[in-house]
């Protein structure tokens, strides 16, 4: 089984236990809510792959010509677009292209040797997986701590301090953070390594299962790899987290002032609670719901690769193959790839606001 | 809080309680040991998995004999009857051997698999080498004339509908047939005398394929892993994107004996990032590709050495015939002698590069200085003179388009596009607009001749001959230059000349008579101005200190990496 249909199953199994378990359990609303989602999810992944087809085929550039480069001759680029059906009507190559969204059959690449997409995926969307979530978490808690912490010293020396370091953040290019951290922790000081997902020797050793290399370690009991996988981990990581905490501390932050002046904070203040759980345990619970809805949109886009921090750590993700792919016009592949995260952003959106009604009970459907 | 805190305490002891202590070496397989390592064939990774490296502030594979190379490359076939690329190349002609090859660090052929340099016909036509006894796979399967005949038949049935398509390109116009005689004799047999197929025996289209792994009726782009080959190593495995890991192959009995454990080939986005990792010990080795500026900052890095190849990779400026205002040789002349190579050699690259003043680099065969024999560039009184021949001057003058991809060749392109822009504009007579354009895009447009009236390209050669450097501008339309058609019909009387005496060249196996024939085309060819080279590329390869190339070999000191840029393992050992 690949490593990609071993990640959804992982993923997808208690996902659907816990959608039946709500739709079970939720009201009729909410019911309603989620297949009128699903149903129209349909009719978006069709638009949205059918305008990548077509612009794919809008743009000027040939795979053919961009994988052979000036070598091939023109009989040989003939010949090969035949091959690929490139030749055919644009109604026959998007009657197949639809065929084979129907029966999720991403087919062989066009160019890169033609593998097959299901293979390049599941290299790549693991990577990816291992980097965008635990970046995620990391900026989340990096930005609803400094949020809090600025939001209770509203107007004080910290407040002023973190809403700079959120605007500066976001403004720094990821790629400079990036290769900053690679200078100093890894050339300078030598703590972390520079790039890549495993220490080459060690990868040799690891087996893989779902190819997200900590958990394969750990199912494989290989704890030298676990180490250095999560090792080649915090560079990338904290450098895309770090990037990504600016907009989740500033959003914290206006969401605890907002939730700190109304009546029932009032009131708990009064019946003399500390400050500290008056934040903690009262605001921040009301106002941390939306940044968990961008956490999920975050997430989502983030799926679709961070081609930067790939690029300057090594790192063999989704971005670069995407980037990679449509630099070479690889129609099936940025086809296949575009598709398969329209549905993926679809249904976390989903999951974000099914959560969120979980969460606030006043949200109805 | 307080749950959560206990949670991640507990988690952080238990984590160091697992990774404390040393780890044990991995038992490779070493050169001589006729087991081959236990992998399970179609499993893309190690199953060795109770034993591990130290590594433990050790820089990279110090401790077991192994050799970390990082590259910018990536795989893009491992079939021989397809593969094109250099990187494809490189791990080829480590994993197999061909009857002819290079000596490490020169250009100078030598025997592979074969007990002899070729039996030539008087003909020319028929060509007959014997190969050495006991020649096998690294898995023990035995390498016949007869399996290797079939399997370079594949190049002639299969090659044409390989996905890249163009290794073919190196047998289909002349092999008639790849035949075995008896089990160790095989015989090709040409429909027209070809002088440089020697060279071409030494390409890895001629390579010996696994019979099991590559069938006859198929290419297999991408095989499961373990890779066997005839060559010194074999692939165990290898992950697209991260890494290729190759082991001494127990079976070989040829002269490139390994002298390490293992090979890593450690794949990296970017030059930056690779040139950081090799002085951070991340990897022994940097190889492929490091910019001029990254050169720099290495050559004064502590801990490594920098060594300069002469490596046959050109940058030249493309100019079509079929397109205003090129289809003007007095414009192409007046270029050719407004351009100051010097200068971008200074400034763009600080001196990193060589100047160029013939497609024919040098080392090759009847190589000469053509254009500067001609122009004498930079001369900008004779690119006047020449553009005033057509009426043109500083009220009229030309309007000139020159494209380029800003990424694909790297950064510094740009620079020097904007510099040359800069020397034909101080002409006065000339008016540059700069257009980049993104590769896909370009290349489509080039190549086709119907866009772009002039442009960037870069070429290596298939195979160390001058032909290779000269007959692709030339034939068929010329890759853009459209000095003949794509039908191959010449544009004028010189052009029929030059197509002529390519072909003349290119059958004759007199040495001093082919050199004699190069010398006079490169002379017409400058005064065609077909292309327009500019400069001659210097690969740079950076080890770290205690990785050395052989003293068997010529160039050490660049890990005995020729002008070919053939990079073979063997050579490499560890102090």
């Amino acid at each position: 089984m690949s490593p990609l249909a071993i990640i959804f199953l992982i993923i997808g199994i208690p996902a659907l236990i816990g959608l039946a378990y709500i739709f079970v359990r939720g009201s009729a609303g909410l019911r309603r809510y989620i297949l009128t989602r699903i149903g129209l999810l349909i009719p978006m992944v069709f638009i949205l792959a059918s305008l990548v087809f077509f612009v794919m085929r809008v743009l000027p550039g040939d795979p053919v010509r961009s994988s052979l480069g000036p070598k091939g001759s023109a009989e040989t680029v003939a010949r090969m677009r035949e091959q690929l059906g490139l030749d055919d009507p644009l109604i026959v190559q998007y009657g197949n292209f639809l065929v084979d969204i129907v029966t999720l059959d991403f087919g062989n690449s066009l160019t890169g040797g033609r593998r097959p997409i299901v293979d390049e995926m599941s290299e790549r969307f693991p990577a990816t997986l291992e980097l965008v979530i635990p970046a995620a978490a990391f900026a989340l808690a990096i930005g609803i701590i400094g949020g809090t912490l600025a939001a209770a010293r509203r107007k004080r020396p910290l407040d002023y301090a973190l809403r700079l370091y959120s605007v500066a953040i976001y403004s720094i290019p990821v790629f400079w953070l990036g290769l900053m951290g690679q200078l100093v922790f890894g050339v300078r000081l030598g703590w972390t390594p520079i790039a890549g997902r495993i220490d080459p020797v060690i990868g040799t050793t690891l087996e893989r299962t779902t190819n997200i290399l900590w958990l394969d370690a750990i199912i494989s009991g290989n704890w030298p790899a676990l180490w250095s996988s999560l090792s080649h981990l915090v560079l990338p990581v904290v450098t895309l987290g770090l990037i990504l905490s600016g907009v989740f501390l500033r959003l914290t932050r206006v969401n605890v002032i907002e939730t700190l002046q109304m009546d029932y904070i009032g009131a708990a203040r009064a019946r003399g609670i500390r400050e500290r759980i008056v934040i903690g345990g009262h605001a921040l619970k009301n106002a941390i719901i939306p940044v968990i809805t961008l956490l999920g949109l975050q997430v989502a886009i983030l799926l679709a690769g961070a081609v930067l921090t790939e690029t300057v750590f090594s790192w063999p993700g989704m971005g670069q193959y995407l980037v990679q792919r449509i630099s070479s016009r690889d129609y099936t592949a940025v086809q296949s790839v575009i598709t398969m995260f329209a549905m993926l952003v679809a249904l976390i959106s989903l999951a974000v606001d099914i959560i969120y009604s979980l969460v606030d009970p006043r949200v109805r459907y | 809080m307080k749950r959560w805190i206990s949670v991640v305490a507990v988690l952080v002891l238990v984590l160091a309680a697992c990774t404390g202590g040393t780890t044990e070496d991995t038992t490779a397989t070493t050169a001589g040991d006729t087991t081959v390592p236990e992998t399970t064939e179609g499993d893309t990774t190690s199953t060795t998995a109770a034993e591990t490296p130290d590594t433990t502030g050790a820089p990279a594979g110090e401790a077991d004999g192994t050799i970390i190379i990082g590259t910018t490359d990536t795989i893009a076939s491992l079939d021989p009857a397809d593969a094109y690329a250099i990187h494809d190349w490189e791990l080829l002609k480590n994993i197999n051997e061909g009857l002819l090859r290079w000596t490490p660090g020169e250009l100078e052929l030598t025997t592979g698999l074969a007990t002899d340099m070729p039996e030539v016909s008087e003909d020319g036509l028929v060509y007959t080498l014997t190969m050495r006894e006991g020649v096998q796979f690294s898995d023990g399967t035995e390498l016949t004339a007869e399996v290797y005949a079939e399997q370079l038949n594949r190049l002639l049935t299969i090659g044409p509908d390989c996905p890249n398509g163009v290794a073919n390109a190196l047998a289909t116009p002349f092999l008639e047939s790849v035949e075995a005689v008896d089990s160790s004799t095989i015989q090709f047999t040409l429909s027209r005398p070809v002088a440089y197929f020697p060279q071409l025996l030494a390409t890895a289209a001629y390579l010996p394929a696994h019979p099991d792994t590559f069938p006859a009726e198929e290419c297999v782009t991408f095989p499961e892993a373990p890779v066997h080959g005839t060559g010194p190593w074999y692939i165990t495995e290898y992950t697209q994107g991260e890494q290729t890991v190759l082991e001494p192959n127990p079976n070989y009995n040829g002269e490139l004996t390994p002298q390490v454990d293992r090979i890593i080939i450690r794949y990296l986005s970017d030059p930056q990032t690779m040139a950081l990792a090799v002085q951070n010990g991340d990897i022994d080795i940097a190889w492929r590709i490091l910019g001029p500026e990254l050169v720099g900052e290495l050559e004064g890095a502590e801990g490594l050495s920098v060594g300069a190849i002469d490596g046959g990779s050109i940058r030249y400026l493309i100019l079509n015939y079929a397109i205003e205002p090129m289809d003007d040789i007095n414009v192409r002349k007046a270029v050719a002698a407004a351009i100051d190579r010097d200068e971008i050699v200074d400034v763009v690259y600080g001196g990193q590069v060589e100047p160029l003043y013939s497609m024919v680099p040098p080392g090759f065969i009847g190589e000469t200085q053509a254009f500067d024999d001609m122009y004498q560039s930079p001369d900008l009184d004779a690119a006047r003179a020449f553009l005033a021949e057509s009426g043109y001057d500083e009220n009229n003058p030309v309007e000139l388009e020159l494209w380029y991809p800003p990424e694909h060749y790297g950064a510094s392109t740009a620079d020097w596009m904007q510099l040359i822009e800069q020397q034909l504009e101080a002409t006065g007579v000339i008016d540059v607009t700069l257009q980049p354009q993104e590769w896909s895009t370009y290349v489509t447009a080039l190549t086709g001749g119907e866009a772009y009236a002039g442009g960037v390209l870069g070429w290596f050669f298939d195979f160390p001959d001058s032909s290779n450097y000269l007959e692709p501008f030339v034939f068929n339309g010329g890759l853009g230059t459209m000095v003949t058609s794509p039908e191959g019909e010449p544009i004028n009387d010189q052009a029929a000349q030059l197509v002529d005496l390519l072909n003349e060249a290119s059958v004759e196996l007199d040495e001093d008579a082919r050199a004699g024939l190069y010398e006079e085309i490169q002379e017409l060819y400058a005064d065609l101005v077909v292309t327009l080279p500019i400069l001659f590329e210097v690969e740079h390869v950076v080890p770290r200190d205690g990785v050395s190339g052989s003293d068997q070999f010529a160039s050490p000191e660049t890990l005995n990496i020729g002008p070919n840029l053939e990079f073979y393992y063997s050579v490499l050992s560890e102090n």
